[in-house]
Order: structure tokens, then sequence, then C-alpha cells
């Protein structure tokens, strides 16, 4: 679930960005149409391929559960952080990414 | 429709906080219960072992019973626990030492139980209790519909909570609570009117079964339709051989809960039903039922049609069974989530109307009733729930009737603070309510470790040389509690007036 995990977060954060308001009060730079379409596209995209993985790498019921689980938790921390500390918030995102091979790699031992 | 949002949340606002604090503790209900009754501590037993002891135990204590019923020690719940139906009617329990099959000696307590019992029976008498929170369950879900129509700009506002700014962050702060747990709080309410669906919605059964109505659920529950005892004794077969049968007709299944029907008569039978924690639906009629005198399995039913599955698998979903360590934590989080959405609607609707009154600095009888509510109703709840824990440690072990004396604690420091709220609210002021009964509670949270140590330390010393967390986590949770609520006890520091000018100040801050 780790990488189902991460993704949901990578996810809502490219979402966030997509919006012009979250864009320029995160990174401090312009907002521009073409970036958002990327941000909202790639964002939908690694919620749909994180949902994917959960339901590969186990039972439905399960699947669906922890799933659910992950996407509100991931929603929860990344609003919180970002209210508080939007540095960290994109930091989070970054290594997430970092993140993923590694945790890619581990659901394929499992 | 934001009308009916406003004075469904505003109307049930109270009794619903207290119902979701209450589920929320739930989640850890047989975790509190350990903590309730240190005494009995977990060894590792197989499960022939521990119900060979079950049996013996049942058979020299209670031999004339109508039912037996065992639960085996598991991962949650350290003890054997042994019930039974005496043959002149009631119900009895009792915990037994996994390991030497004999009576421990715990202190009586109700445990986590009670906030289990009270979520949805509010102390009240049998049925109005569950009516009453079935009632609550149906204006929540309307509260959420409600609200969701109501939120216009739910994806725009998605992310967004703008903190200290007053009015403008209770209502973020709402907003997002509800919005990002919006499938928690769907599933746990949609799922509460499915578990009590035979009885606020009757008319298909009475139109099938008319005013036999158990008979409905012998045909639900086969396994469970009994026979009044044979007046022929026979001995009662070995039930640790049926366990066996069990594990293969169920892989990766533990038995949960073992039924004797009619022990020690020719027509005893066993019935044995799936441990909860191992699969996700709540499935009470798949049970594998045997002779109790030749021990062969005799039938076996299961659940497995669609519409059983579907209100099986939000009953499980809502029960949370099958959660391990770390999604019941995020269980119990979504739970505050939902109770916080709670909290802070009920704060919006004060606030809200207090502005109007901000210059003439009086509030009107009305708005004073609501704020003594709120007030009474979350901080004063909170001070309950802990004298529960306070109680526990407090009154003497032996001491006969103590755990009614438990919840009479818990309700006595309700009622206190409701009058507190009342004394304040209507002859000083509604801050220091709040500022009065967050310090005690706080207090009380942050000193509960400190008199788990005193009274019972003992206990937590072995606990966490077994490796065992349970008692060390439930002191730790209170500590957290303890400081989030003293941090809340500090945000109402000083008078009220400068407070009304802080709750305006976003206007002022935006303008600029």
């Amino acid at each position: 679930m780790l990488l189902a995990t991460l993704l949901c977060y990578i996810g809502f954060t490219a979402l966030c960005l997509s919006m012009n308001r979250h864009y320029e009060d995160l990174t401090g730079r312009p907002f521009s149409a073409v970036r958002g379409q990327a941000l909202r596209f790639s964002g939908w995209a690694a919620l749909l391929v994180s949902l994917w993985i959960a339901l590969v790498s186990q039972s439905l019921g399960q699947a669906l559960v922890q799933w659910f689980a992950a996407l509100m938790s991931s929603a929860v921390l990344l609003v919180f952080v970002m209210s508080y500390r939007p540095g960290l918030a994109l930091s989070l995102a970054g290594i997430g990414v970092l993140l993923c091979p590694v945790a890619a790699f581990l659901q394929l031992l499992a | 429709m934001a009308w009916v949002h406003t004075w469904a949340g505003l109307t049930f606002g109270w009794l619903l906080f207290a119902i979701f604090l209450t589920g929320t503790l739930s989640y850890f209900k047989n975790e509190i219960t350990q903590w309730a009754q240190p005494e009995i501590t977990p060894h590792e037993v197989s499960s022939a072992d521990g119900v060979n002891r079950a049996q013996q135990w049942l058979g020299e204590n209670a031999p004339d019973a109508k039912r037996w019923f065992i639960r085996l020690p598991d991962e949650r719940s350290p003890e054997l626990g042994v019930s039974w139906s005496p043959a002149k009617g009631g119900f009895e329990e009792q915990p037994l030492d996994s390991l030497t099959g004999t009576a421990v000696k715990a202190r009586e307590s109700m445990g986590g139980e009670f906030f289990y019992r009270f979520h949805f029976q509010l102390q009240m008498p049998y049925p109005w209790g569950r009516w009453l929170a079935s009632l609550a369950a149906m204006v929540m879900f309307v509260a959420l519909i409600s609200g969701i129509i109501t939120h216009k700009k739910i994806f725009k506002e998605f992310f967004t909570f703008r903190p200290r700014k007053g009015q403008r962050t209770w209502l973020d702060g709402h907003n997002a609570v509800a919005v990002l747990v919006l499938p928690f709080h769907l599933m746990i309410t949609y799922s509460s009117l499915v578990i009590f669906m035979t009885m606020i919605m009757p008319l298909s059964i009475l139109t099938t079964y008319g005013k036999n109505t158990q008979g409905f659920f012998d045909d639900l529950f086969p396994a469970f339709k009994t026979a009044p005892a044979s007046p022929d004794r026979a001995p009662l077969a070995s039930i640790a051989p049926m366990l066996d049968v069990a594990a293969d007709k169920w892989p990766g299944s533990r038995v949960g809960l073992i039924t004797v029907n009619n022990p020690g008569s020719a027509n005893a039978s066993v019935t044995l039903t799936r441990h909860g924690a191992d699969h996700i639906p709540h499935e009470p009629g798949t049970a594998l039922v045997f002779d109790g005198v030749s021990g062969e399995l005799k039938n076996e039913s299961n659940m497995g049609a669609a519409s059983l599955m579907l209100a099986g698998g939000l009953y499980g979903l809502h029960m949370g069974h099958f959660a391990a360590p770390l999604l019941r934590w995020l269980y119990f989080l979504a739970g505050i989530g939902g109770t916080a959405m709670i909290g802070t609607g009920l704060v919006i609707w004060l606030g809200k109307r207090r502005l109007k009154h901000a210059k003439a600095g009086v509030l009107p009888f009305e708005l004073r009733l609501v704020e003594m509510l709120n007030v009474a109703s979350m901080s004063g709840l909170m001070l309950a729930v802990v004298s529960f824990f306070w109680a526990n440690r407090l009154l003497p072990v032996s001491f006969t009737g103590r755990s009614d004396w438990e919840v009479r604690a818990f309700f006595c420091v309700w009622g206190v603070a409701l009058l507190h709220a009342f004394a304040r609210v209507f002859f000083r002021d509604g801050r220091s309510a709040w500022r009065e009964q967050l310090t005690v509670a706080a207090s009380l949270y942050c000193l509960l470790p400190v008199l788990d140590m005193a009274t019972a330390g003992g206990y937590l010393l072995a606990s966490l040389k077994q490796g065992n967390l349970t008692l060390a986590a439930l002191d730790l949770t209170a500590l957290a509690t303890g400081v989030f609520l003293a941090w809340g006890a500090f945000r109402f520091r000083g008078q009220g007036k400068t407070v009304i000018a802080s709750k305006l100040a976003p206007a002022v801050q935006e303008a600029r």
C-alpha cells in the first residue's frame, strides 16, 4: 500500500497546484493555463494509477478500504501541512516521487 | 437547503457529538477494556487448549445452563471469555485466565463496553435509545447531504484552510473535515441505518412473517435456531476437534464465538462462527453446527446472498472489526474528524449569530442557551469521559457495584458540567465556561498517566515487559488529548471583548 499512498499524496499535490491561487501561494511563480492543465491531468492520473495498484495488490474489499484510507489521509495531510508549512508540503511530494521506485520495487518483491 | 443543514445540525448536533465521540472511542473498545481490567494478562495459548479450559470451567461451574458462549483470546482481548444463560434466566459472564483456565479476579468494569453501548443505546431503556440514535443517524444523513448541496465550492475550495482568521477558519475547518473525509462520513452514517434496518423499516418483515418476527431471524440465521433441551442427559463432546473442522472449512479465518446449546443434554449442539477480524463483512449467519454429543458436523450455513453481503459489508465497515492497528488508528482519527465536524458546526452556528450582538455585548437568552449546551455537550462530555477512567483507577478494586459507580461518575460529572456551564454562561460569560472546563479536562487527561502509574503501575510495567503496548498507548493518547485541550483552554484566555474584535478582524484584514 506504500506505493498507492505515495501516489495519492502526489496526485493531490498536483491537483492542488493545478489551481491558480494555490500554485502561486505554494511556488511563488506565475501560473500558466497550460501548466495547470498538465498538473490536473497528472493529478487525476496519479490517483487512478494508485487505485489500480491497490486493486492488483490484494483482495477487492481490503483494496478498496485501504485505498480510501490512503486517499483521505493523504488529502488531510496535504491540506494540514500546506496551511502551516507550505514549503514542506511540496518537499513531501518531491520525496514521495523519489520514493516511488523504491515502493514499486518493494511491492514487486511482496 | 441551507436552512435544513443549519437547523438539523443545531437541534441534533449536541446528541450527534456525543454519539460520534463515544463511537470513536468504541474503535478501541477492547483496548479500553484491557486498560480498565489490567489484572487480565495475555498469554500465548493454542485455541485447542483455550477451548478445553473454557469447556472444563463451564462444565464445573454452569452445568445446568441453557447456553454457553466461549470467546477465545485474540490480539485485542487477552481473556478467555465465557458467558452463559442460567436455567433460571438472565445472563452471566466471567473472564478466565487463558493459561490456567481459572476465573480472573479482575476489577468489575464495563470498560470499552460502556462507550460502545452508549454510542447506540444512549443509556436509555430498550428500545428507546436505539430509536433515538437511529433518528439522530437519519438527521446526520440529511445534514451531510444538505451540507454537500449547500457547499457550492466543494472542488474549488477542496484544499482551502486559512488558519488564524476567526470565523473564516472555523468555516474552513468545518468544510475541510467534512469534505476531505467525506467517504468515511457517508459510509458511517449510511451503514448505521443499515445496522438497525430491521428495527426502523420492519414492514417487509411484518408483511411476510406477521407477528412471528422471530421466524425471520430463524430463517436468516438457521444456525441459531434452537430446540428446548431434551430431558435425556448425555456428556458433551470435546469442542477442540470441531475447531480443526472449522479451520478446514474456513481457510485463513479463525473461529470467533462458540455457542453451546443445551450443554449436557442429549440434543446438545455446538455452533461456531467466524472471527470478525479476519474478513470485512459482518457475517453473523455464517456458521458451522455440530452435534453436541457425537461431535459430528450437522449443518453449515453462510451469508452468500448478494443482499446479505451488501448489508453485512456495510455493517462490517461500520464496526471495523477487521482493521489492523494502522487502519484502526485511521478509523479513530476519521471518527475524531466526524466529531470535529459536528463541533465546528455548532460553534459556527453560534459565532454567526453572536456577531449581530457584538456591539451590545449582551447575548439574548436563546443564544446563551445554545452556548450553554455547546459547552456542556463538548467540553462537558470530554470531562465525563475522563472521569470514567479516573473512577476506574480510584474506586477500590473489590468494591461491590464499582462498575455502576464508574458509570455514575461519568453521568454525575456530565451533569455538574452542565450546571457549571449554566452558571457561567448566564451569570458571567461563555468564555469562562469554556476556559474553566477545558482547563480542568486538560489537567485530568494530562494526569491520567500519572494516576495510572500511581495506582496500577505494576500492571503497566508488566505489560511493557511483555511487549504489550496497549496500556501505555491509552495513557499516551490521554496525554495527547490533554495537551490538545490545554491548547483549547489557552485560546479562551482573557476577556470576551477582545475575541469579538478578533472575530471581526478577518473582514478588516480582507479589506486591506
